[in-house]
């Protein structure tokens, strides 16, 4: 059993030696191409979104009828160019600058609270920079998953992920930090809530004991409470959450109107050229409500596919996860998967009414080009480790394991793979 | 060997596996919620969106043109015409100083004076203009700016300019007519809108092609052929303008009829107005056509009415005489001659109506009462009543299709009142009942025809969109309302007082011999509303016809207290009756004697 896998492996890596000069007794694979496939998937649905939509988006904005779509194919272009850095640059060299990485986002961060691009706009999270905006959190939460992967691995390796004065002290330091700026300068409880949890994440996978790990999320959800309360708008976001079709026509407009474009595409929807709900009613059409839209374009059935896409791309990520070389690596894989992942439910779930409304983009499909090219340099990166993981994939894992009568496949994966260096994984 | 799931996978993919088997769940109660959103609530969300989305517009229909006979042709006197209002959605003028120039180079105005408008915040509407034409909109569209639409509308235009103007009305911004024809015909001119009910974006704006839309299209209204011939009723207007002045009149109406089958030839009013620019007129009672609208007491050409109601039912003949005693005491009251012309002695039918004899009337109603009785019984006040009201027709709308066209009065036959019978005196030569120009000069035409009530008419023919003609009929209100000897009796008696007129030094009132041209002047007193007459106002009535071998126009005029030295009948309306009938004459209008 095991030959016939091993070899399977074998052959695939000798097509592939490996030049990253990552690890010694590391083999290079074919990566995952389904975590390609996918993502190139969501893009293109929101490009072809973006495009249907773009005389509607011309009719409320005064732009001409391909503004949208040009700048959403150069921000895919400019996606594309990201990936392929972050998919060749080997992740020892993006572990090696973490604090280049920290250092530049802060600096963004600085500047876009310094420098408002529009100074009436009290949420200060653009920078202009070489002619382009971008949104500065987007770039630190990058920077924060080099940074946390490789503090995380490091603890991991000297064995003190338990450790207060080590780990959870300047976790906590960290936190605060940055909740401060993201959460209350910058008054984006959305992104705040997206590095909570991919650090949450990171710290849960890197085998922090369940009792500290509830008392962090109970120590997080009283912030979460604070940071409401301390603010009316949010408390109205709130009440309009709980109330929707009672503050239809004021503070729950978006949310009603999302819920009306949602529910009015019916089984199979109004079809790709038929939206009526971008046509002014549905604010951010483009933007957060970007999933209300395809949804009253393709219905029930099309909204299941988008997700059932979501799903294969969380799914493989968490392949790539579980089986990579090392702890870093894998750490990482974790941290882009969080960050997707949560971003992804929080604007869904805000559309069909299960979520308050946040200014969350749908990931790879909402137009904007800062979150379109971070989220594929997150996906390189993930592209990356898919090339030293095994490929056998899980479900002939469990096959195999099931004919041998092993349950627990994932240590014995490792010998599968063969491929595996313990020296690296600093797994104690 | 295998191993459990515990403390030892704390760490690493076994926590990972939590995490995503977690995400997949959260994915999975998504589904579900989508599946209660858009398959279990989809008739809720949809009929919330269409509550939103769908509107309804009404697609204008082209209202039907005015044409009348000018010649030996009808041409068009109300005509439609698209014009265009100019708007703009500020949200896409990027230059607004650039746009306003352009604007102003194609419509006129200062630029600056359109800046303000196409930099206006807010608001994705807003007029820039009105009332453009089709070259200044072809302009406009051919600048290709997004921030700038035009709208199409139908407005009213009038080659003739007033003419005609209170007969045809006008319509109003909202595409209603008001007044005339317009107001009077307005469900058969405007059509029937279609109805547009489309899904729209948030401002309103109709998408394209959807399940959910629905179209009706409009029905154009029907074409109009008026029964007016323009010669005369230009004439008509020009004679009526300079005898408002030479009468110093307030208000001047006339109609001429044809008495064969109640089609108005002409209908005027003096002042008039410019429909094309109703807005302006600052008096709305220029809007209205007095000759349908404003009833009066019309004084004595009553006169021909009360006599041919008398010949008719054999209280008198032609040329029956009588002695007149120059006065009457009924109920107490006096009623006097006006004309001073010898006192008590022998007169005649023919003189009651040339020297205008309030007691020749009086002695009519008591010859319906009673044959060479001198008394007014009830007998003769019902029998008037009953040919007013259900003979000629009066104190009711004839029916002619104009707005607002007036009832008149005519005082019951109420026998219980103790002075009836002066009140029906009174009657008898036009005092005490109120009668528009309409409705005598239909109810004399139906004497002058033989006995037919006529319906006046403006309408000869109704063309369909379809372009089928329909030829308006004469339509008969009333068969045998005198009989034809009547007719035939009281046409001698109306010539005679023309030529009275003419014996008596009104020259105008010479005609040439190959015509007849017979008529009766009336001066009526006018109401006081605090009770009584004025002593110094009068109204000036005339009611007549003229013709070859028959009566071929009766014709009416009524002046509205002029200043003339002597009586308003002779002095202010006679004078407009001889205009209109030597008009008629000269221009060969008038087929004469064969």
């Amino acid at each position: 059993m095991f030959n016939v896998s091993r070899s399977s492996v074998r052959s695939r890596s000798r097509l592939n030696v490996s030049t990253s000069g990552q690890s010694n007794g590391q083999r290079r694979h074919k990566p995952d191409h389904w975590i390609l496939i996918n993502t190139l998937l969501l893009l293109v649905i929101g490009l072809v979104l973006i495009y249907s939509i773009s005389s509607a988006l011309a009719d409320t904005s005064g732009t001409s009828a391909n503004y949208f779509i040009f700048k959403q194919l150069l921000a895919v272009g400019l996606a594309l160019v990201a990936f392929f850095i972050t998919a060749k640059v080997p992740l020892s060299r993006w572990r090696k600058h973490y604090k280049l990485l920290m250092g530049v986002a802060i600096l963004a961060t600085l500047v876009a609270i310094a420098l408002p691009v529009n100074p009436s706009y009290p949420a200060h999270r653009w920078v202009r920079f070489a002619g382009l905006s971008f949104e500065s959190v987007e770039m630190l939460i990058f920077a924060i998953l080099i940074w946390f992967a490789h503090f995380l691995a490091n603890r991991i390796k000297t064995n003190t992920v338990r450790s207060f004065s080590q780990t959870v002290r300047p976790i906590l330091a960290a936190l605060l930090v940055i909740g401060g700026i993201v959460a209350i300068i910058q008054s984006d409880l959305g992104s705040t809530g997206v590095i909570i949890a991919m650090m949450g994440i990171m710290i849960f996978v890197a085998g922090m004991p369940m009792k500290r790990i509830a008392i962090f999320a109970a120590l997080v959800a009283g912030l979460g409470i604070v940071a409401i309360l301390a603010f009316p708008y949010r408390m109205a976001r709130l009440e309009t959450f709980l109330h929707p079709s009672a503050n239809c026509q004021s503070t729950g407009y978006q949310a009603c109107q999302a819920l009306i474009a949602v529910g009015s595409g019916g089984v199979s929807g109004l079809g790709l050229g038929s939206d009526v709900q971008a046509y002014g009613y549905l604010p951010e059409a483009d933007n957060d409500s970007i999933f209300a839209i395809y949804a009253e374009k393709f219905g029930f059935i099309g909204s299941v596919l988008l997700l059932v896409v979501f799903a294969s791309l969380f799914w493989r990520i968490a392949k790539v996860a579980e089986g990579a070389p090392d702890d870093f690596s894998r750490l990482i894989v974790v941290g882009v998967l969080t960050w997707i992942s949560t971003e992804t439910l929080i604007n869904i779930g805000a559309m069909i009414g299960l979520l308050p409304l946040k200014g969350i983009t749908l990931p790879f499909i909402s137009y904007g080009g800062t979150s379109v090219v971070f989220f594929a340099a997150a996906i390189g990166l993930v592209y990356q480790v898919s090339r030293y993981t095994s490929h056998v994939s899980s479900r002939s894992i469990e096959h195999l394991n099931r004919r041998a009568g092993i349950n627990d496949y994932s240590s014995h994966r490792r010998r599968i793979g063969g491929t595996y260096n313990p020296n690296l994984s600093g797994r104690s | 060997m295998p191993e459990t799931l515990g403390s030892k996978l704390n760490t690493g993919p076994g926590r990972i596996r939590i995490w995503s088997v977690l995400l997949l769940a959260v994915l999975a109660l998504f589904v579900l919620r989508l599946f209660y959103l858009q398959v279990i609530r989809y008739a809720h969300y949809k009929q919330a969106a269409l509550s939103d989305q769908l509107k309804q517009y009404q697609i204008p229909a082209t209202r039907g043109i005015i044409e009348a006979e000018d010649g030996n042709s009808d041409v068009p006197i109300v005509l439609n015409q698209e014009l265009y209002t100019l708007f703009a959605d500020p949200l896409f003028i990027k230059n607004p100083n650039q746009v306003a120039s352009q604007i102003s180079q194609i419509i006129g105005g200062s630029a600056s004076s359109y800046v303000p408008e196409l930099s206006a915040k807010n608001t994705q509407y807003v007029v820039i203009a009105n009332k453009l034409t089709q070259s200044q909109n072809a302009k406009i569209t051919n600048l290709q700016d997004p921030g700038l639409g035009t709208k199409g509308q139908d407005y009213r235009v009038y080659p003739d300019g007033s003419l005609a103007s209170q007969v045809l009305g006008f319509v109003n911004n909202n595409g209603v007519g008001e007044y005339g024809i317009e107001q009077a015909l307005n469900p058969v001119l405007a059509g029937k809108p279609g109805l547009l009910k489309a899904i729209t974006d948030v401002n309103g704006v109709p998408l394209a092609a959807s399940k959910d839309n629905t179209q009706i299209p409009p029905t154009p209204g029907q074409n109009l052929v008026l029964t007016l011939n323009l010669g005369i009723q230009q004439q008509l207007e020009t004679i009526l303008a300079n005898e408002y002045k030479a009468t110093k009149s307030q208000e001047l109406s006339a109609i001429v009829m044809d008495p064969y089958n109640g089609h108005i030839k002409a209908m005027a009013n003096y002042p008039t107005y410019n429909p094309a620019n109703y807005a302006q007129v600052p008096n709305q009672s220029l809007f209205q056509n007095a000759a349908v609208d404003y009833p009066i007491e019309p004084g004595s050409v009553m006169k021909t009415l009360t006599t041919s109601a008398a010949l008719n039912v054999g209280a008198i003949t032609p040329n029956e005489s009588f002695f007149d005693p120059s006065q009457w005491v009924i109920n107490g009251f006096t009623i006097h001659d006006i004309k001073q012309d010898g006192g008590a002695r022998e007169q005649n039918i023919q003189s009651i109506l040339a020297l205008s004899l309030n007691t020749g009337a009086t002695w009519m109603l008591m010859q319906m009462s009673q044959p060479g009785g001198t008394q007014i019984t009830a007998k003769g006040i019902v029998t008037w009543h009953n040919y007013m009201v259900s003979h000629f027709l009066l104190g009711q709308p004839t029916g002619i299709e104009q707005g607002y066209e007036a009832t008149g009065y005519v005082p019951p036959a109420n026998l219980g009142d103790p002075s009836i019978n002066l009140r029906y005196a009174n009657t008898s030569f036009g005092q005490g009942v109120s009668v528009t120009a309409i409705q005598l000069l239909t109810a004399l035409s139906s004497v002058l025809n033989g006995g037919t009530y006529y319906q006046p008419t403006l309408i000869d023919k109704t063309i369909y969109p379809n372009g089928q003609v329909s030829i308006n009929k004469p339509k008969v209100l009333e068969r045998n309302v005198v009989s034809p000897q009547v007719g035939q009796e009281l046409i001698p008696l109306m010539e005679g007082v023309v030529k009275a007129y003419l014996n008596g030094g009104f020259s105008f009132m010479n005609f040439p011999s190959n015509y007849i041209v017979g008529g009766k002047t009336g001066t009526a007193q006018v109401a006081n509303p605090s009770g009584g007459y004025y002593n110094n106002i009068f109204n000036g009535t005339y009611i007549g016809f003229v013709g070859g071998n028959r009566p071929q126009y009766a014709v009416i005029v009524y002046n509205i207290k002029p200043n003339v030295p002597g009586y308003a009948g002779s002095y202010g309306a006679q004078p407009v009756f001889a205009d209109i009938v030597h008009m008629l004459i000269n221009e060969g209008y008038v087929d004469p004697k064969s």
